[in-house]
């Protein structure tokens, strides 16, 4: 009887372990579709976020460039062979117009917090590892000490332009033809290529 | 032994595929018809181009815009090289203005320097550094069409523009739109930032090289000249394309060339310098001038793009 008894308790075990281990890789393969379906959803939800987030930062952007375009247009055109003294004054004149017309702009209005968290991460996901530290070692040597992280004052034009690399340009969501990324630092400016006004700034923006 | 002759098969199927054979020497060239010798400061101008009629002549010179006595000196040394090579049109490399862009900068630092070339009527024709304003496209005397890019054309060749401070989808789709039209038989691009170099400080672009190389390739573009390095580089051909840097117009990183890249094919840091190029068919002369009056690079590079396509008909 005893004997009997630890037989059948062996077959129970052995049949348990056997179910265990045949069972196992589709409990685990069935909590990982959850958990990935899960993962995917918040993916999914950070991605539509983010294209909302993309989308409405090109609309202020292109807010500001209708605006300004229009400013411009009350001023004499500049033409394709002007002179030193032209070029100047008109960027002097369109530089105080559009100064006048955004008195009240603040930092983050076109830069807001979820479209800079996504800039973020697209520059975090394009640069790794010793791209990454050339990129903040290039950025930190260029000659941008001085350069103001204040909306609506004029980045000087004694201080140079760095080149944004263009791979990153190509995920960065895409600007009017009148504004440009810019780092300055750490930081990234949104500046009007023709006035040289900072129209937005954003902190923080290489990792 | 296998593996050598099959990257050296690859080699020669790239480069016919690009249209080009390259003879490239570093010294002057037997050819050379001119042989002309004038003094300049006590030493003869020596031209190794050949001078060719109806030929296209132009000098490549960058990172000039500083307004000093040193800009001033090598000026006057292409002004002396006129009078034995009368070129046409000079490409500026960018950086044509250093610190500044008031009206003075602009007087300071290109008209007073290049005055008597501009009033020979020699054309300039600018690209944008990272120390330039977009404004400048506005300014008569760079001939950039009011344009940040901006394509000419000269006899048999295509010059393209391109600002690569800010190559944005938007530029790379004109590129690639102006390219695709055109036959002219040499397409050559100048832009600041050079997609290779020796430079300690700075190096090579790879991440403008990654979006434009492939471009220059699809759509056989010969040759390439930057500037951004204060120094004067010719790359080893790189997958059939000829990248020149010339950027010691107006200043000079002496012995920034790194001596152990296996990019160089010639370099020379020691001193500022232009370059002086002619393109005669299917011909492309180039000599190198230095501060000092002395040739310190020519050769000549060969187009086979016209031969290529006959022979493909």
């Amino acid at each position: 009887m005893k004997q009997r008894t630890k037989k059948s308790s062996v077959f129970v075990g052995g049949l348990t372990v056997m179910l265990c281990i045949a069972l196992s890789p589709l409990s685990i393969s069935a909590g990982t579709l959850l958990a990935r379906r899960r993962q995917d959803a918040r993916g999914g939800a950070v991605a539509a976020r983010y294209a909302r987030a993309v989308r409405a930062f090109e609309e202020r952007a292109e807010a500001y460039a209708k605006e300004r375009e229009r400013l411009e247009e009350t001023l004499p055109k500049l033409s394709k062979e002007s002179t030193p003294e032209q070029i100047h004054a008109h960027k002097t004149a369109f530089r105080e117009l559009v100064r006048k017309s955004r008195a009240g702009a603040r930092q983050g209005q076109i830069f807001d917090r979820v479209i800079a968290a996504h800039i973020r991460a697209t520059i975090r996901s394009e640069f790794k590892g010793r791209e990454r530290a050339k990129l903040r070692e290039t950025v930190m040597e260029a000659d941008t000490k001085g350069v103001p992280l204040r909306v609506n004052y004029p980045y000087p034009e004694t201080k140079e332009l760095l080149e944004i690399p263009p791979t990153l340009l190509l995920k960065l969501p895409q600007l009017p033809k009148q504004l440009r990324y810019r780092f300055v630092e750490r930081n990234m400016l949104l500046v009007d290529r023709e006035n040289g006004l900072i129209v937005d700034y954003m902190r923080n923006a290489l990792p | 032994m296998r593996r050598n002759l099959v990257a050296s098969f690859v080699s020669v199927v790239v480069l016919v595929f690009n249209g080009f054979l390259i003879e490239v020497s570093g010294q002057s060239l037997p050819a050379a018809a001119a042989q002309a010798s004038p003094q300049a400061n006590g030493s003869p101008l020596k031209l190794t181009l050949p001078l060719k009629n109806g030929s296209v002549r132009f000098v490549v010179i960058g990172d000039t815009g500083t307004g000093s006595k040193q800009q001033q000196e090598l000026a006057d040394v292409m002004l002396r090289y006129r009078e034995v090579f009368p070129f046409e049109f000079v490409l500026l490399m960018g950086d044509n203005m250093y610190g500044g862009e008031t009206p003075a900068d602009f007087k300071k630092k290109f008209e007073i320097v290049y005055q008597k070339l501009l009033d020979d009527k020699v054309k300039f024709y600018a690209t944008l550094g990272n120390h330039d304003e977009s404004n400048q496209r506005f300014y008569d005397l760079f001939n950039m069409n009011g344009e940040e890019y901006y394509r000419f054309k000269k006899g048999n060749v295509a010059f393209y523009s391109l600002n690569s401070n800010y190559m944005d989808k938007r530029q790379l789709n004109w590129l690639e739109e102006q390219l695709s039209k055109d036959d002219t038989q040499w397409k050559i691009c100048f832009f600041h930032h050079p997609p290779y170099s020796s430079g300690k400080k700075h190096g090579s672009d790879t991440k403008l090289r990654e979006v434009v190389e492939p471009v220059f390739l699809k759509y056989g573009v010969s040759a390439v000249f930057g500037g951004h390095e204060h120094f004067y580089e010719r790359l080893k051909p790189q997958k059939g394309i000829h990248y020149f840097i010339s950027g010691a117009g107006g200043k000079l990183r002496s012995g920034d060339v790194n001596k152990q890249s296996p990019l160089t094919e010639k370099a020379f840091d020691a001193d500022m310098s232009f370059m002086l190029l002619e393109v005669a068919d299917d011909r492309l002369h180039f000599q190198v001038i230095s501060r000092t009056g002395e040739t310190v690079d020519s050769g000549v590079i060969v187009n086979q793009r016209k031969k290529s396509m006959s022979a493909a008909k």
